[in-house]
């Protein structure tokens, strides 16, 4: 029995989900994922792999074949609690004939916000996320990223408890991607909790606290960012010389090398000092200069490739022979 | 709250179609052209006596100058220009609520929000009628007026068609939901629901034609398929009667019987199913009509509620 105080702990807390669409697209084939109040945490994984259909689950847009567990406590689609949780969806498409003031409220009447909160809050969050000029122009008058940061204010008119985040660098230049980081952290340490469905690994690597990699419906990897980038390193140890005499002992040693002429790159895999030290003691004794030795630590982009491993390919399992490199 | 949200945002949402001014424009025009117009003794004067036409047509006083005045305004006016090319337009402009509000990412925002879906769906169907009650009252409201003020007939009954027109309407709308639904297709709704439209319109005509003219009726299977057709489907030509029987001081019988027109053989028999169809009860023709709506919007709401975004 898990005891009661770690239950609530949990902001999402998901098991088994699954959806199969029609008869044989398993988008979700048994989904465990947890999320701690008060964190941002970041679901990523290729292309198919099932990230917004999981989200739209937690939404209530999607329903799932088989589900349990909570968020915010409740069970899935409790209406008081998406009345406090904010949704961003992917590629989304607001009406065109409405402004973007009449948009945020809108929604938020529809999430049930009283009318003096809502007027408070528009121009709080337009102002927020720079789109003041913009209030009252139409929303098909806007760009896309002002589209984005529009939806983004959108999912933050009801003060949430929980914000799910698909996608929301979508279509941003890089100042409003580091608006948006900002902005994430500040409800961070407002105790807002943050899903964040997100491509771009460089992005979830500056802001999320964990993360759950999601390949073909499962999860692949799940842990904290240390937890997960920790146990993968690599030293490159640089030097120049001809190391040629002391190649085959290296690689016997597991050592990856790239030597080209007067001077070559090391790698040794793991977090393994003697390993390393005896790699520098062969290199000197061949007579080649040590230029650096560096730890490397993976990136979520290392672990995201390794995590999808062979099984490369685009979309759920129902598309066999889809081209990798089209993700 | 929710609900006025929503049915506020279908209201800005038709404020966008073209189609909402083009009818405006239509009511506005036909109020305008009958303004035009003044019934005189011994003459009809068009555009403030710029042209006059002599008749003694209208001299007749009293009773049967206000019905003939009511017969245009109602079964000239109202029931082609309001009746069919009102209803048709608004079936075009409503059409589409629906698939703009399936599009993927807009449903997206509007299911994670707290409300069931069937109140999402019940707040779009009552916006597309208060967008047509918005019509009706326009377009019903100005021929009242020019009717009272500027020919002196004052026609309370014709009031009776704003609602009618917009159940006329809603009879309809439900069909264009149900396709639209599976479909997310507008001109597909449109389509069917004018298909259905004339369905409709020919089981009455059909069933009045078999309950009228001794001849059709030894076609027995043929009969009692129409009656049972007809007892189903919503009475779309039935309710537009009602609506000019009440709208018009005194139905067209009585200008037979007063003697403003002479009942040859057509008329009798156009009295046979005049007398038959104002024999129908009101209650019947609506709530019958109503029945069909709501289990097509219960169907139209389940497929609504239970497919995926
Ligand atoms: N409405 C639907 N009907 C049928 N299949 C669907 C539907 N939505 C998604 N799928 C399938 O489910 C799988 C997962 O899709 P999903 O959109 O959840 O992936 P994702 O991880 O968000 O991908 P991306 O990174 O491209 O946004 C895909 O194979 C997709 O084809
Ligand atoms: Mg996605």
């Amino acid at each position: 029995m898990v005891n009661v105080t770690e239950m609530t702990n949990w902001a999402v807390d998901l098991i088994d989900v699954r959806k199969t669409y029609g008869r044989s697209v398993h988008a979700l084939r048994g989904v465990n994922i947890q999320v701690g109040a008060g964190e941002i945490f970041g679901l990523l994984g290729p292309n198919g792999a099932g990230k917004t259909t999981l989200v739209k689950i937690m939404m209530t847009v999607v329903r799932a074949t088989r589900a349990y567990g909570t968020i915010l406590g409740r069970p899935i689609g409790h209406r008081g609690k998406l009345a406090v949780t904010g949704y961003l969806p992917e590629s989304h498409r607001f009406p065109g004939y409405l402004t973007g003031a009449q948009l945020l409220d809108y929604y938020a009447a529809l999430a049930k916000v009283p009318r003096d909160r809502r007027r408070r809050r528009a121009p709080e969050l337009l102002d927020r996320v720079g789109l003041t000029n913009w209030a009252d122009a139409r929303i098909d008058k806007y760009s896309k990223g002002m589209l984005q940061r529009l939806g983004i204010a959108q999912a933050l008119m009801n003060d949430p408890e929980l914000v799910v985040l698909d996608e929301p660098t979508d279509g941003l230049d890089p100042v409003g991607r580091r608006d948006v980081r900002e902005l994430l952290a500040d409800l961070r340490d407002k105790g807002t909790t943050i899903f964040l469905n997100s491509h771009l690994l460089s992005e979830l690597e500056m802001v999320c606290d964990r993360v759950t990699i999601l390949v073909d419906g499962l999860v692949a990897r799940q842990g904290t960012l240390r937890e997960l980038t920790d146990h993968t390193v690599e030293y490159k140890i640089a030097f120049t010389g001809d190391a040629a005499s002391v190649h085959s002992t290296l690689a016997s040693l597991g050592a990856k090398i790239e030597a080209g002429g007067k001077s070559g790159l090391v790698s040794i895999p793991g977090h393994n000092l003697s390993k390393v030290n005896e790699t520098i003691d062969l290199l000197r004794s061949s007579g080649a200069m040590i230029e650096s030795v560096s730890p490397h630590r993976f990136s979520l982009e290392d672990i995201l490739v390794e995590a999808m491993g062979a099984d490369a390919n685009v979309g759920a399992s129902h598309l066999p022979t889809e081209n990798p490199a089209s993700s | 709250m929710q609900f006025l949200a929503l049915v506020l945002d279908s209201f800005r949402e038709s404020l966008d179609r073209k189609i909402f001014w083009v009818m405006l424009f239509i009511s506005l025009a036909v109020a305008g052209a009958m303004f035009c117009f003044s019934f005189e003794p011994n003459k009809v004067s068009i555009l403030f006596g710029t042209w006059e036409l002599e008749t003694d047509f209208l001299t007749v006083g009293g009773k049967l100058r206000e019905d003939i005045i009511a017969w245009i305004v109602v079964d000239g006016i109202m029931d082609t220009i309001l009746g069919w090319v009102g209803v048709i337009l608004a079936l075009i402009a409503t059409a589409g609520f629906l698939p703009s509000l399936m599009q993927r990412g807009t449903i997206d925002v509007m299911l994670s929000k707290p409300i069931a879906r069937w109140q999402l769906f019940l707040g779009k169907y009552l916006g597309s009628m208060a967008f047509v009650g918005v019509h009706a009252t326009i377009f019903v409201g100005l021929t009242f007026l020019v009717c009272g003020l500027r020919w002196g007939v004052w026609l309370p009954g014709y009031l009776l068609s704003i609602p009618l027109m917009v159940l006329l309407f809603s009879y309809l709308y439900c069909i264009s939901v149900l396709v639209a639904i599976p479909s997310r297709s507008t001109v597909a709704a449109v389509l069917v629901t004018l298909g259905a439209w004339v369905f409709f319109a020919g089981i009455q005509i059909t069933d009045d034609q078999f309950s009228t003219n001794e001849s059709w009726q030894q076609y027995d299977t043929a009969y009692t398929a129409s009656r049972v057709v007809r007892w189903i489907v919503p009475k779309t030509a039935d309710i537009t009667y009602k609506a000019k029987q009440w709208a018009r001081a005194a139905g067209s019988a009585d200008l037979v019987q007063q003697g403003g027109i002479d009942p040859d053989e057509a008329t009798e028999w156009a009295e046979k199913i005049e007398r038959k169809r104002s024999a129908i009860p009101a209650y019947y023709t609506i709530g019958s009509s109503l029945a069909f709506e709501a289990v097509v919007v219960l169907i139209a709401m389940w497929l609504f509620s239970r497919r995926d975004y």
